[in-house]
């Protein structure tokens, strides 16, 4: 379990991260969101104990992370840096043999094979990684940070870059290494993996503006309405629907739907979707209106924007 | 400690697959051997003039402590071979600098530093497996040409020439000076690279490194001072000292965070 508390890490006049407090629980994956700069990397630093924080503490499994903590706890951590950091010139197999020896790993061979074949690339195993493509350097990166077995994964945009077929590997590989208990924090771009992905999101600007999971944050934005899609023209049926919510209630047609507002979403619905059948409709869908986690996200950022 | 020996399999692998960084030792070393055989052996024998007709050479060969049984020729020879022996302490240092330059920037650059940093491996562990993957090599390469050179001496040099080499002042200067200088030199370079965020930077302050050993051989050379035995076992200390000294200060200046967050 990685636990922070308070995490603040100043450059000189500029403060990178701060104020920064959560944690990621065992079998669980947290997305780190945020634009550039936002601190998603320097968190990723320090809790990985790369670099310390100007004030407040992490814990891994309960153990301080400090100077003297730092290498036996770096040993329950896979980092996975923003760029893969391969020795061009050394194979694949060799890449890996290095840290399999800096992990102190008596089984190397057998750990070597197995991450290969994991994430595919066994037959590569003999190339050198300058020869690889940008999706392949990333799994070899990838199968580095699990080669030790580490408990605590840090993954620093682990699939920025990468083609859609391969994301998906890495996506089931992650769910995988959740099911196994480890706690994965992930720093992403991405709105729909950290949907896919993550049990929560941690949204970050410098400081932590949301941590929620991702129904919840989009909860935060939902506009109360509901969609009413049929078959052929909406217009037609705003007479039915005036029937039961009233003239008063704002009806409007988007498209193939009806959007509007409910007092009572639960006993209205179904008096609705009864009067939209009697009235000759076709109902294909009816949903409470959600907002996608990016409106939330820019909804967020911009929140935070004006507070600051 | 058990950390250094992988980092150190890396640092010659990727020596083995880029060999022309070797290059400069080589070209250090041929000089090495060709330059004293050439002055000592080839041109005398050439020109048809001995080496004792020099009255200059007489005088300076002087302060060579060579055995009263050699003859002028064999006195001048043993102080030239001498004084090019020092040029061995020099192959490995201008060999080894440009690896040690790039050890740390380069990794930085080659953005493989961050994930070294992110395993258990400790920061003494890291600059000892660098300056190490440079100075072996390179001390490989200079041992042979030193073997060579002994071997040639022993073959081609006049007779009682490669006994007096054999002396404790030479294995002073192979076994210990030579390889101490390097491991200062190295290390300095090391320190340096850790604190400059370009490789060129790096290399331009590592080449610094060699003036004092240039200066060493120069005064030699001139006969201003024959460096005896006990002084260079003083001087072999003195840097050993030295380098222990720079490794603890190349380990304290390591600011891993600096490293990490300002270069580009």
């Amino acid at each position: 379990m990685i636990s922070a508390r308070h995490l603040t890490r100043r450059f000189g006049a500029r403060t990178a991260v701060d104020d920064v407090t959560f944690d990621v629980g065992r079998s669980e994956i947290v997305a780190l969101l945020g634009p550039n700069g936002a601190g998603k990397t320097t968190t990723l630093r320090m809790l990985a104990g790369l670099i310390a924080p100007t004030s407040g503490s992490v814990a891994i499994g309960g153990v301080q992370l400090t100077r003297a903590t730092g290498p036996s706890l770096r040993m329950q951590i896979g980092f996975l840096t923003e760029a893969p950091g391969l020795w061009d010139r050394l194979t694949v197999r060799e890449n890996l043999r290095v840290y399999a020896g800096l992990y102190g790993l008596a089984d190397a061979e057998v750990r070597i094979d197995r991450v290969l074949e994991l994430f595919a690339i066994a037959e590569r195993g003999t190339a050198r990684t300058a020869e690889l493509s940008k999706g392949t350097r990333q799994k070899v990166a990838l199968a580095r940070t699990l080669l030790h077995d580490p408990t605590i994964l840090l993954l620093d945009e682990p699939t920025s870059g990468l083609d859609p077929e391969v994301t998906r590997s890495v996506r089931m590989l992650l769910e995988q290494r959740r099911a196994a208990g480890c706690s994965i924090l992930v720093s992403t771009h991405n709105l729909d993996e950290a949907e896919r992905l993550a049990d929560r999101v941690a949204v970050l600007d410098e400081r932590l503006v949301a941590i929620d999971d991702p129904a919840a944050l989009r909860a935060r934005l939902t506009t109360g309405r509901t969609i009413i899609r049929v078959a052929g023209d909406p217009s037609a049926y705003v007479a039915a629907v005036r029937s039961i919510v009233g003239p008063a209630v704002d009806v409007a047609i988007e498209r193939s739907t009806l959007a509007l507002q409910l007092a009572h979403p639960d006993r209205q619905t179904p008096a609705l979707v009864a009067a939209l059948v009697a009235a000759g409709a076709q109902v294909l869908e009816v949903r409470a209106e959600m907002p996608a986690l990016e409106d939330v996200y820019v909804h967020l950022m911009s929140a935070a924007g004006d507070e600051a | 400690m058990g950390h250094i020996r992988p980092l150190l399999g890396k640092e010659f692998l990727d020596l083995a697959r880029n060999k022309t960084t070797l290059v400069p030792v080589a070209i250090v070393t041929v000089l090495s051997l060709t330059l004293p055989f050439g002055i000592a052996i080839a041109i005398p024998a050439i020109t048809g003039h001995a080496l004792g007709e020099d009255s200059d050479l007489v005088r300076v060969s002087q302060i060579a402590s060579a055995a009263p049984s050699l003859s002028d020729d064999g006195r001048i020879q043993l102080f030239l071979f001498q004084q090019f022996l020092m040029m061995f302490l020099i192959t490995p240092v201008t060999g080894a600098m440009a690896l040690a330059s790039h050890a740390i920037v380069g990794e930085k650059q080659a953005r493989t530093l961050e994930p070294l940093l992110a395993t258990p491996l400790g920061t003494f562990e890291l600059l000892t497996a660098k300056v190490l993957g440079a100075l072996l090599p390179t001390m490989t390469i200079s041992g042979m040409g030193l073997a060579l050179y002994l071997g040639g001496i022993a073959i081609f040099a006049a007779p009682g020439v490669g006994g007096a080499m054999a002396s404790m002042r030479t294995l002073l200067l192979v076994a210990l000076v030579s390889p101490a200088s390097a491991l200062v030199s190295l290390q300095a370079a090391i320190l340096i690279s850790s604190r400059v965020n370009d490789a060129r930077t790096a290399q331009q302050f590592g080449v610094l490194i060699i003036i004092p050993l240039a200066g060493l051989m120069v005064a030699q050379f001139s006969g201003s001072i024959w460096l005896s035995s006990a002084a260079l076992a003083a001087i072999g200390i003195g840097l050993l000292i030295a380098w222990l000294v720079l490794t603890f200060v190349s380990v304290a200046l390591f600011d891993r965070e600096t490293i990490l967050t300002r270069w580009r």
